[in-house]
C-alpha cells in the first residue's frame, strides 16, 4: 500500500465536527480538506478539455466510475485494460490523458448511480454501461483496480439504488459489503510475498447508509482487523458520518451522497466530511445556471433566505447585459466574457455555453470550499453556516432551458413508461436522413414573429 | 430598377485593408506554364493575416465548443461568422447594444461574415429571389418577408466584421438554365452597387464582391470584369460550394477548376481572392495553384463532431471499432495540442480516448475540432512556406502522393487542373 498521509489539522480527529485536514499522496498535489472531487463522465470532466481544465480551473482531484469504461466486459476485454503502462504509471490516468499531479479516485459506479432493474447478487453488483445493464463481479473489480491503478479506490458496497431496502435485504447488504472489503483488502495488500505485487491504490472502505446497530460488526472489523489496509471511508449518506467509530475517526471521509444544495454540503462538512462529490455543479452548468453564492455571506438585518443560489442564464433579460456572470468573480468566464454571450450561446445551443458555465461553477465551488476551510480554522464555521441558511434560498433555481443531449448513462431512471430523455429530432434512420437532420440542426429558425423580425431589422414584411 | 450606373457615378470605395504580395511561383526551365500560387500578407483592422488562408467557421459566434483563446492558440487569425444566424440570434438590436460580434464573442482578431443570402436560399423553403431581394416566408408564422442587399449590409455593419460580403443572387451552380444563370450574374452586379451604396463603414469594414455565373465561362468572364471595375477591397468567387452539389462536380469534373482559373486570370493582382465554401484539403491545394488566396468551409469542424480526424492520408473515422484500443496519437508527429505528447506540452490524446468519447461526451468533439482546425491551418502554413521558397509544385506533388498513396490513384480532375498550371502529377 502506498504511503498516504492524512492529517487532521483542526480540531481533534475523533470529534464529529467540521474539521480541516490535508490529504497527501506521493506525486499528487496535496488536497486541503474539506474539498470536493470533480465528477467525470467517461473519464472527462463534462465540457472541459484537458487544456481548459489546466488553464482555467483549479481542479486537482477527480472521481471516475469504472462502469464508464467496461462496456462489454467480461466478454470483450475493455480497451482500458489493454493499455500498456510503466510500473509506476496508472493506466487509468494514461487512458484518460489526465495530468500526473491530479488525484484520481475510482469507484465502481457513477455519482449518482442510475437505478438498475436487476438486483445485485451475492458476488456482483448491477451496473450500467453505455451499452446497457451488466454485472460487475467483485473479483473483476479487484482485478480492475490492479490493472488500472487509480490513486484511491472506493471499495465495492452492496447498495440498493432508488428503492427502500427491507430488513432482510439490509442484513445481506452488510454481510456482502463486509465480505467484499475483507476479500479486496486481502487480495490487494494482504498475504503479500513480494511488495511489488501490492496494489498502489489506497482503499476507501464503504460505510453503508444504514443504522449503526445494523452494521456494527462490519464497522468494528474496519477499526480492528482491516484497519491497517484501509486509508479512508466512503459514505453514502450524511448521517453515516455520525456513526464512524472512534478507532477510524482519523481516516479521511469521502461522501457519495449527492448533495442537492450548498446547504447539504455544509451539513456534511459540519458532520466531519473531508472529500465531497457534488453532482449539482455539472447539472447547473448543463441547465444554463451560473452558481452565485459565497461562504459566509455577510449577515444583513431582516435576511429571509431569499437570495437565489444561481442565475438562470437562459433568461432573455441578459441578452445585452455586458456584466460578468457574477460581479467581482475572478474566473475565466467572468473576466473574459459577459452575460450576453452566455445567454446567446445557450439560446443558440452552442456547446461553448456549457464549457464557460462549467468553468465558472467550478470556480464558485472552489471559493466556497476555501472559505469554509478558513472559517473552520477561525472557529466561525457554525455562524457562517447559520448566515448561509438565513441568506440563501433552500434550493437551486429551476432550469428553464434545454441542456445538452442526455445519454442513457446520465439518466435517473424513474421506472417503466418514463418519458424519452431527448425529444426526437428526426424519425428516419437512414444515413441520408441523418445527414440532413444534422445539416438542419445548424439552421436556427426565428423564434419571433415577422413583426419582431421587421423591428429588429432582419428583414421587412413583404407587402 | 437597378439600371447600370456608369463607373464615374459610382460611390468611391475606400479600403480598410492593405494587401502585400510577397511571392509568386516562378518559371523553371522545364515548364512553359507556372502555377498562379501566391503568398501574401493581408493587413486587416484586427491584425495581419498570412495568405493563403483557411478560415474556420464559427457560425453562431463560437467555434463549436472552443474558447476564443483555444482558437487563437491553434493559430487562427481570421474566422467566419454567419450573418443569417447572427441576424436571428442574438439579432441586430442586441448586436448594436453589445457593440458588434468581436465584443460579443471575446475575439480580438478578424472576422469575416457572409451576406446571409446563401443560407436564406439553401436552407429556407419557399425562398424566392426577385430584383428587390430575397423573398421568403417567415418560418415562425408564414408571413411573407423580404431581405434586401441593404438589409444584409446593415446587419453586417452592426456585426462589425472586418470583411463583409455583398448579397448575391445564389442559384445552384449546376443549374442548366442559362437564362436564369445570366440573370443571377447580372443581378449580383446590380446588387453589388446597392451594397456599396448602403455600406456605412467602408473605412473599417472591407466589402468583397462575389463573382457569379455558374459553370459558364463567358458569364464568369463578364462578371469578373464588371466587378473588378467596382474596385472593392477584395474579390470572392461564389457558387462553388452548393453544399451537396460540391461533391458532384468538384470531385469529378474539371469545369470549376477551369472556372477558377478563368476568374483569377481576369482579376487584379493586388487584391485578395476568396473562394467561398471551399473546402477539402485537396480543393485548397489545387485552388491555390490556380491563384486563390482565401478559403472557408464547415467541413473540418462538422466532420470532427462525427468522430472524423483529418490526416495527411485522408480522414479517419475514430468511431470505428478498430480504433478502440489504438493508443497512438490521432496523427503521428502532428504538432497540434491534442497530438503532442504531455512531455512536449501537449495533451497526449490517443485515438482510443477519442473513440471512448466520440458521440458521447462533448469533450471528444472539442478535441477533434482542435485537431482538425489545426490540421487545416498548418496545411496553409506549409503551402505558404512552399510558395515563399518557390517550391510549390514539389509541395503539391508530395501532398497528393501522400493523400492518395500513389500517383495513379490521384483523381483525374486534380491531374487535369494542375496540368493546366504546369504541374504534371503523373510525371516520373
Amino acid at each position: 500500500m502506498r504511503n498516504t498521509m492524512f492529517n487532521v489539522l483542526h480540531p481533534a480527529p475523533a470529534v464529529f465536527a467540521p474539521r480541516v485536514g490535508m490529504f497527501v499522496l506521493p506525486g499528487r498535489k496535496p488536497v486541503h480538506t474539506p474539498h470536493y472531487l470533480s465528477l467525470t463522465s467517461r473519464g472527462a470532466v463534462p465540457h472541459l478539455t484537458q487544456d481548459v481544465m489546466r488553464d482555467y480551473t483549479s481542479i486537482d482531484s477527480l472521481y471516475i466510475a469504472l462502469e464508464d469504461f467496461i462496456e462489454k466486459a467480461p466478454d470483450d476485454v475493455p480497451p482500458l485494460y489493454k493499455m500498456q503502462a510503466e510500473a509506476h504509471e496508472s493506466t487509468l490516468r494514461k487512458f484518460t490523458c489526465l495530468p500526473e499531479d491530479i488525484l484520481l479516485v475510482m469507484g465502481p459506479r457513477r455519482v449518482p448511480p442510475v437505478f438498475t432493474p436487476m438486483p445485485n447478487t451475492g458476488t456482483a453488483i448491477s451496473i450500467l454501461t453505455s451499452v446497457g445493464f451488466r454485472k460487475l463481479e467483485a473479483e473483476d473489480y479487484i482485478e480492475a483496480v490492479r490493472k488500472v491503478r487509480p490513486d484511491i479506490v472506493v471499495g465495492l458496497a452492496d447498495l440498493v439504488v432508488g428503492l427502500q431496502s427491507g430488513i432482510k435485504r439490509r442484513e445481506k447488504m452488510v454481510d456482502r459489503t463486509h465480505a467484499y472489503t475483507r476479500d479486496a483488502t486481502k487480495q490487494l495488500y494482504g498475504d503479500v510475498g513480494e511488495p511489488e505485487s501490492e496494489s498502489s491504490a489506497v482503499y476507501f472502505a464503504p460505510v453503508l447508509p444504514l443504522e449503526n446497530t445494523q452494521q456494527m460488526l462490519y464497522l468494528d472489523d474496519l477499526g480492528d482487523e482491516l484497519r491497517e489496509h484501509i486509508s479512508g471511508l466512503a459514505v453514502y449518506e450524511a448521517s453515516s458520518l455520525a456513526i464512524v467509530p472512534d478507532k477510524i475517526g482519523c481516516l479521511p471521509r469521502l461522501t457519495l451522497s449527492g448533495p442537492k444544495t450548498p446547504h447539504e454540503i455544509l451539513r456534511e462538512i459540519s458532520l466531519g466530511a473531508d472529500l465531497i462529490t457534488i453532482p449539482f455543479v455539472g447539472m447547473a452548468s448543463d441547465g444554463g445556471i451560473a452558481l452565485d453564492f459565497i461562504f459566509a455571506p455577510p449577515l444583513e438585518d431582516g435576511s429571509s433566505a431569499s437570495k437565489p443560489l444561481g442565475i438562470d442564464m437562459w433568461s432573455p433579460i441578459y441578452a445585452a447585459d455586458l456584466s460578468p456572470l457574477v460581479q467581482g468573480c475572478e474566473c475565466y468566464t467572468c473576466t473574459k466574457h459577459h452575460r450576453a454571450y452566455i445567454q446567446h450561446l445557450l439560446s443558440a445551443k452552442e456547446m461553448l455555453a456549457w464549457t464557460l458555465l462549467q468553468i465558472h461553477n467550478h470556480h464558485t465551488i472552489d471559493c466556497f470550499f476555501a472559505a469554509v476551510r478558513d472559517s473552520i480554522e477561525a472557529g466561525t464555521f457554525t455562524e457562517g453556516f447559520l448566515a448561509f441558511e438565513q441568506t440563501y434560498q433552500p434550493s437551486l433555481p429551476q432550469q428553464t432551458g434545454q441542456g445538452p443531449r442526455r445519454r442513457g448513462y446520465h439518466a435517473q431512471a424513474s421506472g417503466p413508461g418514463e418519458p424519452k430523455l431527448n425529444s426526437s429530432s428526426y424519425d428516419q434512420l437512414d444515413d441520408a436522413a441523418e445527414k440532413y437532420a444534422e445539416a438542419q440542426s445548424f439552421v436556427p429558425t426565428p423564434d419571433v414573429s415577422a413583426e419582431e423580425l421587421q423591428i429588429s431589422g432582419f428583414a421587412v414584411k413583404d407587402t | 430598377m437597378a439600371a447600370k450606373m456608369s463607373v464615374a457615378a459610382r460611390k468611391q470605395m475606400p479600403s480598410a485593408l492593405t494587401f502585400d504580395l510577397l511571392a509568386k511561383c516562378s518559371q523553371t526551365l522545364l515548364t512553359v506554364q507556372v502555377t498562379k500560387a501566391r503568398a501574401s500578407t493581408l493587413h486587416l483592422p484586427h491584425g495581419s493575416v498570412p495568405l493563403p488562408i483557411f478560415m474556420p467557421v464559427a457560425t453562431q459566434a463560437s467555434l463549436k465548443g472552443l474558447t476564443p483563446e483555444q482558437l487563437a492558440q491553434i493559430g487562427c487569425k481570421l474566422c467566419l461568422n454567419n450573418t443569417y444566424h447572427l441576424g436571428l440570434k442574438p439579432g441586430q438590436a442586441v448586436l448594436e447594444q453589445v457593440g458588434g460580434a468581436h465584443r460579443l464573442q471575446g475575439w480580438d482578431k478578424n472576422i469575416l461574415t457572409d451576406s446571409g443570402g446563401f443560407q436564406m436560399v439553401s436552407l429556407l423553403k419557399l425562398a424566392n429571389v426577385t430584383e428587390e431581394g430575397v423573398r421568403f416566408l417567415s418560418p415562425h408564422d408564414g408571413t411573407p418577408m423580404l431581405l434586401t442587399p441593404e438589409h444584409s449590409i446593415s446587419l453586417q455593419n452592426s456585426i462589425g466584421s472586418d470583411i463583409i460580403m455583398q448579397l448575391d443572387d445564389v442559384i445552384v451552380t449546376t443549374s442548366p438554365d442559362r437564362e436564369r444563370m445570366k440573370q443571377a450574374m447580372e443581378r449580383s452586379i446590380r446588387w453589388l452597387d446597392r451594397c456599396i451604396d448602403a455600406h456605412k463603414y467602408p473605412e473599417r469594414q472591407n466589402l468583397f464582391c462575389i463573382i457569379q455565373g455558374g459553370l459558364d465561362l463567358d458569364l464568369r468572364r463578364k462578371c469578373s470584369v464588371e466587378m473588378a471595375a467596382r474596385d472593392t477591397p477584395g474579390i470572392a468567387i461564389g457558387g462553388l460550394s452548393g453544399g451537396e452539389a460540391k461533391d458532384e462536380f468538384c470531385k469529378v469534373s474539371v469545369i470549376p477548376t477551369s472556372m477558377v482559373d478563368t476568374c483569377t486570370g481576369l482579376l487584379p493582382e493586388n487584391k485578395p481572392r476568396y473562394i467561398m465554401g471551399v473546402g477539402y484539403p485537396e480543393d485548397i491545394v489545387v485552388s491555390v495553384a490556380l491563384g486563390a488566396d482565401m478559403f472557408d468551409c464547415v467541413w473540418p469542424t462538422r466532420t470532427a463532431r462525427f468522430g472524423n480526424a483529418i490526416t495527411p492520408s485522408g480522414t479517419v473515422n475514430l468511431r470505428h471499432a478498430t480504433y478502440a484500443d489504438d493508443f497512438s496519437p490521432i496523427v503521428d508527429g502532428c504538432t497540434c495540442i491534442c497530438c503532442r505528447p504531455i512531455q512536449q506540452g501537449g495533451l497526449g490524446i490517443t485515438r482510443a480516448y477519442i473513440y471512448h468519447l466520440a458521440a458521447k461526451e462533448t469533450v471528444g468533439a472539442h478535441l477533434l475540432t482542435m485537431h482538425n482546425v489545426h490540421y487545416l491551418l498548418s496545411l496553409m502554413d506549409s503551402i505558404r512556406a512552399a510558395i515563399l521558397e518557390d517550391r510549390y509544385p514539389a509541395f503539391v506533388r508530395d501532398f497528393f502522393n501522400r493523400l492518395y498513396g500513389s500517383a495513379s490513384k490521384i483523381p483525374i480532375w486534380v491531374v487535369n487542373a494542375l496540368n493546366g498550371v504546369g504541374i504534371d502529377l503523373l510525371a516520373e
